[in-house]
């Protein structure tokens, strides 16, 4: 655990020392604040109220999935491939650690700060709350699953990139490929408006992250997705695992 | 009990063998060398040993435990310097050191003070602060190995420790790894013949996934002449002195040389004797005059040349 501890502390270390922090949470601020200015300027009237508005920055495939899937690979591409690029994976392995603490405090390392990135979203509900006309009060329960729902699609997601970074050497390589996996789990989820097939439309539905935060901005705090994200993160992370082993063998 | 044992070793990656069926011995306490060309198989035994890469085939044991099965135990009594000396640019050097010795699990108590014990042993006090980054070459080779001393291992497996530094900063190394003999078993690889005559002693010579030859660098030598050589210069009559110095036990051959007044002898004799003995003696009797009497030494250069090229002259 100390060990973990102090991984998770390098990793947050090595986002803040090199620009990828800062140039991600510059760029991801000024997006989220653009679609926040937008959805407002946009949508906001006495008819669409806060959760309305929430629903739209959370869930909408123009304000919340572009800048959701551009930010993930930015946060994962360098966890293991820098290392194997550069070498330092050799001084990594070599030192008393189990593949498991260093696959494990890369995964935290990169949900912390996909979550400190999301954080500053979280004041929007209660700025348009303290700045509009509303008068019912804010219902705080929606916007709690929305972020509940982000939590989840970060998690996996970043173990799905966690995982295509270990695969190789190059940065570059690593964002691809994640991105070509995040694609397929995305639009593998659109599939059911398309097909009549029922195997296939359950299938899609079943994976389909686009209605899963649409429920989970809404309120409705459904199971089963909690158990695909939960479990398909723990899969992921154990595929992570086992292939660092199989090269120690 | 030998600190590392290992039998059989065998790397195959596809297509090619890197390591084929070695064994050696290093005992508690010793400094042996892994020479060899490059691709010889150095690297690899090396990764294998300090638990990076698994092994095809065979046992390595390393203080009595196995390499495959007890892996995070015998990482904890090992310093492992990778060729390369990969290193995190963006840290400080102190900053890398004390997440280094957390990470080997030093206890907190004795961190500090062996932080500071290893950046004084390599020489690292004045640039602590620094970031890794902007540090000269040498400077980096050295904090890579206060990584790999920071735990105060056993057993020290340093790949190439000198590579890429100039004449100086090698011999600084060199002294520094002098130093650390008494403390610690040492194996180290490198292709500088005169580094491995300076520090180590025992050689152990790879070629093509091989060990070739194992021993002293001086009995290598003598391996490869299969005589010893001696240099004499004697001033008096020179076919006298050559039809005497001919006729002494040992002597196997004479060429010689006028320099002036001065005959130059290189006299080859069998191994084991000690011609310049006898070749004192000799011009004592006659009353010559001796003004230098040496033996040729055999480098490591010669018998490396010997053993890797294919040429088999002397193996055996």
């Amino acid at each position: 655990m100390f060990v973990q501890l102090t991984l998770w502390r390098r990793e947050m270390a090595a986002y803040f020392l090199s620009p990828i922090a800062y140039v991600s949470s510059i760029f991801f601020l000024l997006i989220t604040g653009f679609n926040f200015y937008l959805v407002v300027g946009l949508f906001y009237s006495k008819e669409y109220t806060i959760p309305d508005v929430m629903e739209q920055l959370l869930s909408s495939p123009l304000f919340f999935w572009p800048t959701f899937l551009l930010i993930v690979p930015v946060l994962t591409m360098r966890t293991f491939a820098e290392e194997k690029h550069s070498g330092t994976i050799e001084t990594l392995m070599t030192a008393p650690v189990t593949e498991r603490a260093v696959v494990l405090s890369k995964f935290m390392a990169a949900l912390a700060m996909f979550l400190c990135l999301w954080l500053p979203t979280s004041a929007y509900p209660f700025l348009l709350e303290v700045f509009s006309e509303e008068v019912a009060p804010l219902d705080i329960w929606p916007v709690a699953s929305g972020y509940l729902g982000v939590l989840l699609l970060g998690m996996f997601y970043l173990s799905v990139g966690v995982l295509c970074s270990a695969l190789t050497g190059s940065q570059v390589v690593a964002a691809i490929a994640t991105y070509a996996m995040m694609g397929i789990l995305f639009f593998g989820g659109l599939v059911h408006t398309y097909v009549a097939a029922d195997l296939i439309r359950e299938i899609s539905l079943y994976i389909s992250s686009f209605e899963h935060q649409q429920k989970f901005v809404r309120g409705i705090v459904d199971s089963r997705p909690i158990v695909f994200y939960a479990s398909g993160t723990v899969l992921v992370l154990f595929a992570t695992i086992r292939l660092l082993e199989g090269r120690r063998g | 009990m030998d600190i590392i044992d290992v039998k059989n070793l065998t790397k195959r990656y596809p297509g090619r063998t890197a390591v084929s069926d070695i064994s050696f011995r290093v005992a508690p306490g010793e400094i042996v060398g892994f020479l060899g060309p490059n691709g010889a198989g150095k690297t690899t035994t090396m990764r294998i040993l300090s638990g990076f890469l698994p092994a095809t085939g065979g046992d390595v044991n390393i203080g009595g435990r196995d390499v495959s099965k007890q892996s995070l135990e015998i990482r904890r009594h090992i310093g492992y310097l990778p060729e390369s000396c990969p290193l995190y640019p963006e840290m400080r050097v102190s900053e890398y050191l004390g997440y280094r010795a957390r990470l080997k699990g030093l206890p907190r108590g004795r961190r500090k003070e062996r932080i500071r014990t290893v950046l004084e042993m390599c020489g690292l006090l004045d640039v602590r602060r620094r970031v890794i980054g902007h540090l000269s070459k040498g400077y980096r080779q050295r904090v890579g190995l206060a990584d790999a001393l920071v735990h105060d291992p056993e057993l020290l497996i340093l790949d190439e420790p000198t590579i890429g530094l100039d004449p100086n900063q090698i011999r600084e190394i060199r002294n520094l790894i002098r130093d650390l003999s008494g403390k610690h078993t040492i194996l180290l690889s490198t292709h500088i013949l005169p580094e491995v005559e300076a520090i180590c002693e025992r050689v152990l010579i790879l070629d093509k996934g091989k060990i070739v030859a194992s021993d002293t660098p001086e009995n290598l030598a003598g391996i490869v002449s299969g005589s010893i050589r001696v240099v004499a210069e004697i001033k008096g009559l020179q076919s006298e002195i050559i039809n005497t110095v001919k006729a002494l036990p040992g002597v196997n051959n004479v060429s010689d040389r006028l320099e002036g007044a001065w005959v130059k002898l290189e006299v080859s004799g069998k191994l084991g004797t000690d011609l310049r003995q006898n070749i004192f003696q000799t011009v004592v009797e006659n009353k010559w005059t001796l003004r230098e009497l040496r033996t040729i030494s055999t480098t490591l250069e010669d018998v490396f040349g010997a053993l890797t090229s294919g040429d088999n002259r002397s193996r055996g």
